[in-house]
């Protein structure tokens, strides 16, 4: 009886916490289903349109929405990919060998996503406007980098810590050289992690709003940024933003589902030793 | 072939090799014994190129192998931990060292040669299976055909045999040293088991704390170990150590029991005779005589171990006696055991900081 009291009441606090999370997604579900002339309208009923998501889709009000979700697709995987290529030799060399100073720059690197980004935007502004990078996609994979990259090396420098060096060595006593027993060893073995951290970084990078904002204008602007400009003129389009926000949501939230099977494994693997 | 001389290797303040001085002949079976923490795999290691001395060199079939990289050293090494590649097949992982641009074979070569060395481990039905679903002795002979199935100029083992049940255990160490590639090969060979060095090595070294306190074939080990601790390593029942004092005529040990040993010692100095137990016969016999009661005894299969009280102390000796010889003595019955002076080893006393020296019998 009392077990049952128990689950019964698990249960419920389970709804009361969806319904608290998903409230805010079924608003703006609701929002950009609404038509433009009931926007403001407090009351439940209204009749709902896809209006709102051809708009967006459709380029019209002079917003070029579907351009800024390419835009942030090629910067935030071109971030991660830059990340990876230079985060991944650069977490195996910190996790297998310690030298003078390497802890420092280990820290440093941490250190890199401590300050808001705000502390640093203003000069970065002046200095990507005198270096031709402003409203470039290398400009914004760059700068990027302050996010994806510290995020990349420590947590992959935990999975390949992980890793006995005694796979390696005995690459090494195989006939592989070093690279190769990164390569053919180390690598395919921290393949769980590595597709964990990537949509973690994905995510943190599609998600950055402060790089677009300043650093961007029009030519690579994201939809983090793109998608507010439905709120300028004269009456802010709250459905269309609405529209364009959950238009957003579908890339990472793909990516989360196709590489769900790494991710449980990925994201727990380095906690518990085998 | 290998030789490492005045090796010092520290992990901060830990000293692991202490000047360590060892040398392996050309094809020998060479085998490294000590308890664990004494530095057997970082010697190993050290060998491989895996780890670097602080001081010291390698030397390998007469280069130094100073600067040269472990695969460039031309040394096969199977790890206690078995180091298998954990996403690969027993196949694959058998393959690696013949797929490497050093030891390159043509495919169809290759696995003739992973076939033969499967089939002479036991494991040809395995090849297939992902490294992860194999037990432990399984892996640990995937580890060991690893090794055995590349050409190398020197085979470096560590425990290659310990996760193996006791049956095939006995089986492989058998086997080990019959098969060709180890015959033709230079093998170090690290146990804690000093039934396996005896029984593998054709020279045996005991190291402890970094050190190596003896190198020699299994003879010498045995009748002339470099102090008691080495004597108390080989041979179950251990061997037994009578505390006793130096007299005019041997040693006199508690509850009046005279040894005869004579050595180039002050009398009155401390010291230690050492018997094996398989060394002491119950039953005549030409030698010196010990009297004493049965204290208790335990049946080992075919043998039976007796312990008696010597003399009128509190002094016990173990021994090991056919068991048609013991099979009737009871506790208290009165014996009389028969020893050969040129039998017994003598040691100093033990100290807190260092066991026993040997010290020299004169016969």
């Amino acid at each position: 009886m009392r077990k049952h009291l128990v689950g019964w009441l698990c249960d419920a606090a389970l709804v009361l916490y969806f319904l608290f999370a998903l409230f805010p997604i079924a608003w703006m579900v609701i929002l950009s289903l609404k038509p433009a002339d009931q926007l403001f309208s407090t009351y439940f009923s209204f009749s709902p349109t896809l209006d709102g998501y051809r708009t967006v889709l459709g380029d019209s009000e002079g917003i070029p929405f579907v351009r800024f979700f390419v835009n942030s697709l090629v910067v935030s995987v071109g971030a991660v990919v830059l990340s990876l290529v230079v985060g991944l030799p650069a977490a195996y060399a910190s996790a297998r060998w310690r030298f003078k100073g390497s802890e420092n720059l280990m820290f440093t690197l941490l250190s890199f996503r401590f300050a808001p980004e705000l502390t640093v935007i203003i000069p970065l502004f002046v200095l990507y406007q005198k270096l031709g990078l402003f409203d470039t996609y290398v400009g914004m994979v760059w700068v990027l980098q302050l996010v994806t990259l510290p995020l990349i090396v420590w947590i992959m420098r935990s999975y390949f810590a992980d890793l006995t060096p005694e796979l390696e060595q005995a690459a090494l006593l195989d006939g592989y050289t070093r690279k190769q027993a990164f390569f053919k060893v180390a690598l395919p073995l921290v393949k769980p992690g590595i597709a964990a951290v990537s949509l973690l970084a994905f995510i943190f990078a599609w998600n950055n709003f402060v790089f677009p904002l300043i650093l961007t204008s029009n030519e690579a602007q994201t939809v983090t940024v793109g998608a507010l400009s439905f709120l300028g003129g004269d009456r802010p389009k709250y459905n269309l933003t609405a529209a364009a926000a959950l238009v957003s949501v579908v890339p990472p939230l793909l990516l989360a589902l196709t590489i769900q099977r790494y991710l449980v494994r990925g994201l727990s693997f380095g906690a518990v030793k085998s | 072939m290998i030789r490492l001389s005045g090796i010092r290797k520290t992990y901060g303040k830990t000293v692991a090799l202490d000047e360590l001085e060892l040398e392996v002949r050309e094809g020998e079976f060479f085998c490294l014994l000590g308890p664990s923490g004494a530095g057997k795999t970082t010697t190993l290691k050290t060998v491989a190129g895996l780890e670097q001395p602080d001081s010291g060199t390698v030397a390998l079939g007469g280069e130094d192998m100073r600067g040269v990289e472990p695969y460039d050293r031309g040394v096969a090494m199977c790890f206690e931990s078995y180091a298998l590649y954990p996403h690969r097949s027993a196949y694959d992982n058998l393959a690696s060292p013949l797929r490497s641009p050093r030891h390159r074979l043509p495919a169809a070569e290759a696995r003739q040669r992973i076939g033969a060395i499967a089939e002479l481990l036991g494991i040809s039905g395995l090849l297939d299976r992902p490294v992860g679903q194999l037990s432990n002795g399984q892996r640990q002979r995937v580890a060991l055909g690893r090794v055995l199935v590349r050409p190398a100029r020197a085979f470096l083992l560590d425990e290659p045999l310990s996760h193996l049940d006791a049956k095939l255990r006995q089986q492989m160490r058998a086997e080990l040293k019959a098969i060709g590639a180890v015959q033709h090969t230079t093998t170090l060979y690290v146990t804690h088991d000093s039934v396996e060095a005896l029984a593998l090595g054709d020279r045996i070294a005991v190291i402890r704390e970094g050190r190596i306190v003896q190198t020699g074939t299994r003879e010498e080990i045995w009748y002339r170990p470099h102090d008691t601790e080495v004597a108390r390593a080989f041979g179950r029942p251990r061997i037994n150590l009578l505390p006793g004092v130096v007299t005019e005529r041997g040693v006199r040990s508690e509850g009046g029991v005279e040894l005869p040993v004579r050595a180039p010692v002050a009398p009155g100095t401390d010291v230690l005779v050492g018997l094996r137990p398989r060394d002491i016969a119950l039953h005549g016999g030409d030698g010196h005589e010990l009297t004493g009661t049965v204290y208790v005894t335990e049946v080992l299969g075919r043998s039976v171990e007796v312990t008696v009280r010597l003399g009128t102390g509190e002094q016990r000796v173990s021994l090991v006696a056919p068991r048609a010889d013991a099979a009737r003595l009871r506790p208290d019955d009165p014996v009389r055991l028969v020893v050969r002076p040129e039998n017994l080893l003598l040691f100093e006393a033990d100290r807190p900081e260092r066991p026993g020296r040997r010290i020299e019998t004169q016969p």
